[in-house]
This record gives C-alpha cells, structure tokens and sequence, in this order.
C-alpha cells in the first residue's frame, strides 16, 4: 500500500494536500499517526526553554550607539563651525564690500548724469518751438532736479561713511533727467516735421 | 516559550525618538527571544550573542525608521533572522557544510541514526539550513516564500528542506526505526 509522503503529510498540515492524499489519510492509520507525530514534534519544538545570555551584550550596544552619535554630531559641528564663519565673514565683510560697490555705483550714476547734461545742452528749448503743455512739464522736472541738487550740496561733496544715500539721490537726478530729455527731444521732433 | 512581546506605543515612541532609557527597555523586553531565535538557528551560544548584538545594532540605529506597520517583534525578528541566515552563510562559506539534509548523507540513512534521543537533541543535529527552515516555518511561522526570500532560494527549496529536516527528526527520534 502506498503512503503519504513527508512532503504530502506536510501539505495535509497546510491545509494543501491532494485530493487523493486527503482521501488516503481518511483510511489509513499510519499516516494519521504520522500527521500526529508530525504535530507533536512542532508543539514540542515550541515548547522548548528560552535560552538567556550568558552576556548582557547591551553595554555594548550602548557604546556603538553613543560612539556613532558623537561621530554625527562631531561632522554637525564641523558644518556648524564652517555656517558660523561663512556668517562671520558676512557681517565683518558685507559693509566693505558694500561701500566699494556704491562707491562703483555713485561714480557710474554722475558719469550717466555729466553726458545727460551734455545732451540736453544740444537741445536748445529756447531756440525751438514747443507746446505750452511740453513747457509746463518741462519746468516742473527742472524743479525737482533742483531740489536734488539742493539736497546734493546740503550732504556736501564728501562721501558719506555709507554712499548708498548719495547714490540713490544721483539716480533719481539721472531719471529726471532722461525724462526731460524726452520732453524736450520729442517735442522738437514733432515740432520739425 | 511564552514571552510577552507587546510594549507600549509611549516606549516606542520614546525610542524612535532617540531616548536612552527607551532603547534599552526595548533591549530587555527582546533579548531573549532574539536569543533564542539565533540560539535555535546557529546553536553556538557566542554566535547567538554576536547575532543578538548585531540585531539591536541595527535596531537602535534603523528605529527611527520604524513606520509601527505590523507588531514591533514582527520588525525586529525580520533582522535577526536576517542577520543569523547570513552567518549561516558566511559559516557555509567558511565550512563548505552541505546546504541540504540529502547532501548532508542523513536521510534515510539508518546506520548514523543514534539511538532515541530527545527532541532538541535531534533539532541541533540537523544542519544549519534545515534548523533555519524548520524553526522558521514551523515555530516562527513564517510562510515558504518568506522563507525563501530571506534565504535568497526558492520555495520549493524551502518545502524540501522541511520535509526533509521531518524525515530526519522522525528517523533520530524513533529508536526502532519502524515509524512507517
């Protein structure tokens, strides 16, 4: 008579076997017994005694971890210096950069405004014929450059411990300007054709 | 072996984040049955160490990691059966053991049959491989493909192993041999 394989009593106990296997085991003794066995050896295997250390191994754990954490925050820190004196070098640099900078700026802003002048005096309003409107505007940007100028003397030739002030004062001189310069080119153009 | 293996969430929590106190809580509730996996596994008590070691290494630093899908025993008995199936490995390496029961000359082979022996006897007897997989599915209650996968073979090379490692233990622990 043939029986069930360990592998067949093991699909059994799955809840996997073949057909023929399930109806085999219905009739034959041997191989229940063997099912029964083979549930027994499993429980016993379960049943065995936990096993303790001998060592506490967690001292050693411990110390790999705290050893690990000092290595991180050892390369944190060398992050964290080199921020810090990237920062450093930020607040004690910044202004001499600054200054220089603005000093470049104020030089380029009064060369923008010298050839400004010069163009303007090519366009002689007296000599041309415009609109009383063109005239008016005219007139009122002339004011405001004279304000400028005003404020420009007041500050006095010497360049502040902090140019920017001077700078923007230039700017807004050489903007007025341009649109002066339009009023007056622009009308004279219309005014030649 | 009953062991509870249920701790509190605060415990974990305490963990992940890093605590000391916690980790090692987390230590004590599951030094022995990682140590009786690896035990069961490897059967040298130093190897078990090693492997117990190596677990709660990986542990305290993968723990902030730890997503708390599925019990916390789950998570950490995935690593140490991880970490005893690769010095498994690294022993066959070492020792070129047979990976199988067959290779091994036992099955079947009445003559090195001891006499009756208990059952934890007859279970150490086995070979590395066979004690894995008998310990894995049929104590741990893994599955043949969570098996195979962690053993990188494949399942009915775990299913043989099984049945093989049973016919083993049946023949060692039957002393008249007259089982079938």
């Amino acid at each position: 008579m043939m029986h069930c394989t360990m592998e067949d009593l093991l699909a059994l106990r799955a809840g996997e076997g073949t057909t023929w296997a399930r109806r085999h085991l219905e009739g034959c003794a041997a191989c229940r017994a063997e099912v029964e066995a083979l549930y027994q050896r499993v429980a016993q295997l379960k049943a065995l005694p936990a096993r303790r250390p001998a060592r506490d191994r967690w001292p050693a754990v411990r110390a790999a971890l705290l050893a690990e954490r000092r290595r991180r925050r050892g390369r944190w820190g060398l992050w964290s210096l080199a921020a810090a004196a990237a920062v450093a070098g930020l607040i004690v640099f910044r202004p001499i950069w600054t200054n220089r900078l603005d000093a470049a700026e104020l030089a380029r802003v009064k060369r923008q405004c010298a050839t400004l002048e010069r163009d303007l005096g090519r366009y002689d309003p007296d000599a041309r014929v415009t609109s009383g409107s063109a005239a008016a505007l005219a007139a009122a940007l002339e004011d405001r450059i004279a304000l400028i100028d005003g404020e420009l003397t007041r500050l006095g030739p010497q360049t502040p411990a902090r140019p920017a002030a001077l700078v923007k004062l230039w700017q807004q001189r050489v903007d007025l300007m341009r649109q002066l310069m339009s009023v007056r080119v622009s009308r004279a153009t219309y005014v030649g054709l | 072996m009953t062991i509870s293996l249920t701790v509190p969430d605060i415990l974990v929590a305490r963990a992940k984040s890093g605590d000391l106190d916690a980790l090692e809580a987390l230590y004590r509730a599951f030094e022995t049955p990682v140590y009786h996996l690896a035990l069961r596994l490897l059967r040298s008590p130093e190897d078990a160490e090693d492997v117990l070691q190596e677990t709660f290494l990986e542990v305290v630093k993968s723990i902030p990691r730890y997503r708390g899908e599925g019990h916390l025993w789950g998570w950490i008995r995935q690593i140490a059966a991880s970490k005893a199936l690769m010095r498994i490995r690294r022993n066959q390496v070492r020792a070129t053991e047979p990976l199988d029961e067959a290779a091994a000359g036992g099955h079947g082979s009445a003559s090195v049959v001891p006499a009756r022996i208990d059952l934890e006897r007859a279970f150490e007897q086995l070979t590395e491989t066979s004690r894995a997989v008998v310990w894995l599915h049929d104590v741990e209650g893994y599955t043949h493909e969570e098996i195979a996968e962690l053993m990188g073979r494949t399942v009915s090379f775990s299913k043989s192993q099984l049945a093989r490692a049973h016919i083993r233990l049946r023949q060692m622990l039957d002393a008249e041999g007259a089982g079938r």
